[in-house]
């Protein structure tokens, strides 16, 4: 059982990091962002590029993927979403243009990097065995990232003027923009950083699981379960739900083992109870 | 404004071409793979018609393929488990996936928002994994070999043949589907001009605002849902006959996204909508077949093209006339 | 108004590109053209299958109009492989057959999935099309279907011959199930449980599934791994899961045998676990070093210096190409009309370019699993994953 409870915190780091990104780009503008998961995998790609293929170290690869795809990301808003949000009648529109960025990136990484999954050297070797749990060291490294890229990334939203400017804009768009926030500035600036952290995890993760071509659009819905367990445009709550959906499906698996084909219909069913019986996740905003 | 009649002009001389002229040419040209394009447009625009009446009451509905696996089951099981005519299965199917959706319904259309979205989303994973886990549904061999569409007679009278009989059914399938689009349709025009149609519009623009105005919110919300079901249930049912066979991906998350995807393209305001939009997305696919790998590159920068040049829907391109025709 | 406009200038220029990218088709050839289909799917997370499906007729196609073309009776051919993504979605794979049949094409390789080589069958029968699908449902090919021929090895034939192998040599006793939880992977499963089980092999496990896209395997191995199976069956793994599966099982302390009845590739598995791979069992036609022919070597290179790199997949899926044009050549009234073909099918027998074996035969099979000859001989390469490369097992027939 040990191991199981490893495995879930383990998986829920992972999850969390994942759901971050998505959170904040949802709490500044209102997007859900259906590429999320294409990010991920663009920055998947660029550490196997980098340190699979041309054999840099490894944190130079984890860095240009997220410089990459914090560009990408900036790119995006101010050329795609911004106009559109300005021009639309109906706030979903941007859901069209996601899901259209969405469809563009799965072409282009399909058509850059190919169809097979894709692995790197491990970054480092060895295996923790205590005798009740077994962890190998590379997935404690990944792990012990993930904690320090998500903390480094709320002390960010914390204390530094971009953080707060953010977290007046995610409160209300309005208030913020009549205290002097400049609004499309951080709305950038939040965008682009909410691709950097996709890239980052996607980078960060290779080094453990790989990267292949075609599973963005899962990693965005799984990415989107995280964020509403936890609540929509929290910070916490991506960070719970993460934690949440980690631990679900490592305990699920197990305890449910005899029964594998339900599994998931169990825990499916079960985010839909919880749901329903609180509409706005373990500590989202009331008006989702 | 557009007056009705005029649109209902419009839509009349719309279904008589749908009708007569384009299976006309399309058989005189030769085409007979464009047949097959159009029977999958309709079908799939009944379905986003049910996501659009979503759109309607203000919510975004990201779980339609639920109801067309849970129609295309219903169907095939009734069709082939227990003999039951294809044509009385269209309507049960469509029942059937109207009272989960009730049940469903009524705890979780009190989501708003993304929650909606998510809820609904996870809901075609669900009824994935419950066709893969089900008896009745044979699980993971999917159900196949489905039999034809039988005939229907009244009095001695064929009206409608034996599909196993037919020398092309891909013309009838055609006019099956075309003409339950234009049924649906017709019947979502009228219902938006109805009393519930306008309480639909007012749950969108303000739901606490409707409710403090003495509406009962909440069975009105599961009227639309239900609708919505529906039209998902009939659409999955007639497809389980076209293809013969219905699988647990049938209809997958996939294409639930593509059937809002439809109904945003199309225009959110627009009855007609849904069937401009799967028109162009599915029938653009068609197009970009000769561009083989680049199919879906050149496909998306299209699409995101057209969003940026018009992000309240294709329709809006036809001016200053609101829920115009096609 | 400025808006109207410029939303038609950019629907012009988008129909400008899709019709310049039409005209950029390849159009002139010396020789007349025969087309041959492929609807499967080459996008999203399955698009390895197809993709390798594709690449090999390309290939094979390149190869042979660069020699002159392919001599079907007293007429000479260019080849000219027409594709149709059908992104693993059935309605889009009805919608490629149709496209197939609008082309004129009689024989078609794909779909790749259950549902899809389900749902295209109205259409193959009603147009005269014979398909090659990769997938192994009985329906499909027992009567009264006849227009489809089961490409490669299915789980049901392999596995048991796997198993036997593994139980007689390697001391195999007990053995557990992994699949996804989707049509393909849970059918295989299945129909393996049922194989162990004749064999009287004590199956531990035979109910885990885990969801297409998983990304991390650890919690879904950590209860098998607990059992200690001799044998982990990783029913119809997709290549891109395959190294991951093996990974976390291994690094949970699995020491066990791994096997799939599935063709995988050595370059994904070396990338995604490295030497923990080794000793992963799986099923490929001219997989090996040792029993490839110069033919299938010349094979290999052009795929590469065509692709930039090869896929292992390929050498089951090299086959359906050579059989398709080999038994046009036996009787060429079966360019137009399938009925010939599948009279063809009984008799047929050609040597198989692809084996140094020169008594190596291609041939119709499938008369024990669906009462008619609707399969294609691949030979039942069973291998072993060792540093990079697969070594041969042993060579198994299917009748």
């Amino acid at each position: 059982m040990e191991q199981v409870l490893v495995n879930g915190l383990y998986l829920g780091a992972q999850y969390a990091l994942i759901a971050l990104g998505l959170t904040l780009i949802f709490a500044l503008m209102n997007v859900l962002n259906f590429a999320h998961g294409q990010m991920y995998v663009l920055g998947g790609f660029v550490t196997y590029t980098v340190y699979g293929q041309w054999h840099l170290p490894f944190p130079v690869a984890l860095v240009a993927s997220a410089v990459s795809l914090a560009l990408i990301g900036a790119l995006l808003e101010k050329f795609l979403f911004r106009p559109v949000i300005r021009r639309s009648k109906r706030d979903e529109s941007t859901m069209l243009l996601a899901a259209a960025v969405a469809f563009l990136f799965d072409a282009i990484i399909l058509l850059v990097f190919g169809e097979k999954g894709r692995g790197v050297p491990k970054i480092l070797n060895g295996v923790l065995n205590t005798g009740t749990i077994v962890i190998p060291y590379d997935r404690i490294l990944v792990a012990a990232l993930a904690v320090v890229f998500i903390a480094g990334f709320m002390a960010f939203m914390q204390f530094s003027k971009p953080g707060r400017a953010m977290r007046a804009l995610a409160q209300d768009r309005t208030a913020a923009q009549l205290m002097g926030v400049n609004v499309n500035r951080y709305s950038n600036f939040g965008f682009a950083l909410g691709a950097l952290l996709a890239g980052l995890v996607g980078g960060l993760l290779v080094a453990i699981v790989g990267v292949n071509s075609g599973i963005g659009g899962a990693i965005s819905t799984k990415a989107f379960l995280m964020v509403m367990i936890g609540g929509a445009g929290v910070v916490g709550g991506a960070i719970a739900g993460g934690l949440v959906l980690g631990m679900l499906e490592a305990v699920g698996l197990t305890v449910l083992h005899a029964y594998g084909d339900i599994t998931y219909l169990v825990i499916f069913a079960s985010l839909m109870i919880f749901l329903a019986i609180r509409p706005n996740g373990l500590m989202g905003k009331p008006w989702g | 404004m557009m007056s009705d009649r005029l649109q209902i002009i419009g839509y009349a001389v719309f279904a008589v071409v749908m009708l007569t002229v384009v299976p006309f040419f399309t058989v005189l040209a030769g085409r007979n793979d464009y047949l097959y394009t159009f029977t999958l447009i309709a079908l799939l625009s009944i379905a986003s018609a049910g996501v659009w009446i979503t759109f309607a009451i203000g919510r975004i509905n990201i779980g339609q393929s639920a109801y067309a696996l849970v129609g295309g089951y219903v169907s095939a099981i009734l069709v082939a488990t227990y003999g039951v005519s294809f044509w009385l299965s269209i309507p049960l199917a469509g029942l059937f996936a109207a009272c989960i959706a009730v049940v469903i319904g009524l705890p979780i259309l009190r989501l708003r928002g993304v929650y909606f979205s998510m809820v609904t989303l996870v809901s075609t994973e669900v009824a994935r994994l419950s066709a893969l886990a089900l008896p009745i549904t044979k699980g993971a061999k999917g159900m196949v070999n489905l039999p034809m569409p039988g005939p229907i007679a009244i009095g001695g009278i064929t009206l409608v043949p034996d599909f196993a009989t037919l020398e092309n059914p891909r013309i009838a399938f055609y006019y099956v589907a075309i003409i339950l689009m234009l049924i649906t349709f017709l019947l979502v025009w009228r219902l938006m001009r109805s009393r519930i149609g306008q309480l639909f519009v007012a749950l969108q623009q303000n739901e606490d605002l409707a409710q403090s105005a003495g509406i009962d919110i909440a069975r009105l919300r599961v009227i639309a849902y239900a609708i919505s079901s529906f039209l998902g249930g009939v659409a999955g049912a007639v497809f389980s006959a076209v293809s013969q066979s219905v699988y647990p991906s049938s209809f997958t998350t996939q294409d639930s996204i593509n059937f809002m995807l439809n109904c945003f393209l199309g225009g959110l305001g627009y009855v007609f909508g849904p069937i401009v939009g799967t028109f162009v997305l599915r029938f653009g696919w068609d197009l970009l077949f000769q561009a083989q790998r680049f199919q879906l590159l050149i496909y998306a920068a299209i699409l995101i093209g057209l969003m940026l040049v018009l992000p309240n829907g294709l329709l809006s391109l036809i001016p200053s006339r609101k829920g115009a025709k096609r | 108004m400025a808006n109207r406009r410029s939303a038609l200038t950019f629907l012009g220029a988008a129909s400008a590109i899709a019709l310049t990218a039409a005209l950029a088709l390849p159009a002139f050839a010396a020789n007349p053209v025969l087309k041959i289909g492929f609807v499967g799917v080459t996008s999203g997370p399955a698009a390895a299958w197809g993709t390798s499906n594709v690449r090999s007729m390309e290939t094979l196609a390149d190869m042979w109009n660069a020699a002159g073309g392919v001599t079907i009776g007293d007429v000479t051919y260019d080849l000219d492989i027409v594709t149709f993504d059908d992104q693993k979605d059935p309605k889009l794979a009805i919608q490629g057959m149709e496209k197939m049949a609008q082309e004129g094409i009689h024989y078609v390789v794909g779909p790749n999935v259950d549902d899809g080589a389900a749902a295209v069958r109205p259409v193959a029968e009603k147009n005269n099309i014979i398909y090659f699908p990769y997938a192994f449902p009985k329906e499909l090919y027992t009567a009264p279907a006849s227009n489809a021929v089961l490409g490669m090895i299915a789980n049901y034939q392999s596995g048991p011959a796997i198993y036997k192998y593994l139980q007689d040599n390697k001391g195999v006793k007990t053995v557990a199930f992994l699949a996804a939880n989707e049509s393909d992977p849970l059918s295989q499963r299945d129909g393996g449980v049922a194989a162990a089980k004749a064999l009287g092999l004590e199956v531990v496990a035979d109910q885990d599934t885990y969801a297409n896209d998983t990304t991390d395997f650890s919690p879904v191995v950590t209860p098998i791994v607990g059992l200690k199976p001799d044998l982990l069956v990783l029913s119809g793994v997709a290549p891109a899961n395959a190294p991951l599966i093996i990974r976390a099982a291994r690094e949970l302390g699995y020491t066990g045998l791994i096997s799939t009845e599935t063709a995988q590739d050595a370059a994904v598995l070396k990338e995604g676990a490295g030497d923990l791979a080794n000793g992963f069992i799986s099923v490929g036609g001219a997989s090996t070093p040792e029993i490839r022919s110069d033919e299938m070597v010349k094979f290999i290179e052009t795929y590469t210096a065509k692709f930039g790199e090869y896929n292992d997949e390929s050498n089951t899926k090299v086959y359906a190409l050579q059989y398709i044009i080999d038994t046009l050549k036996a009787n060429p009234a079966a360019l137009e009309n399938v009925d010939e073909f599948k009279k063809t099918i009984d008799g047929f027998s050609a040597p198989n370019p692809y084996l140094k074996d020169p008594e190596a035969k291609l041939s119709y099979v499938g008369s024990t699993s669906f009462g008619q000859k609707r399969q294609l001989a691949v030979p039942m390469v069973v291998n072993e994953y060792q540093n990079g490369e697969f070594v041969t097992l042993f060579v198994g027939q299917v009748d």
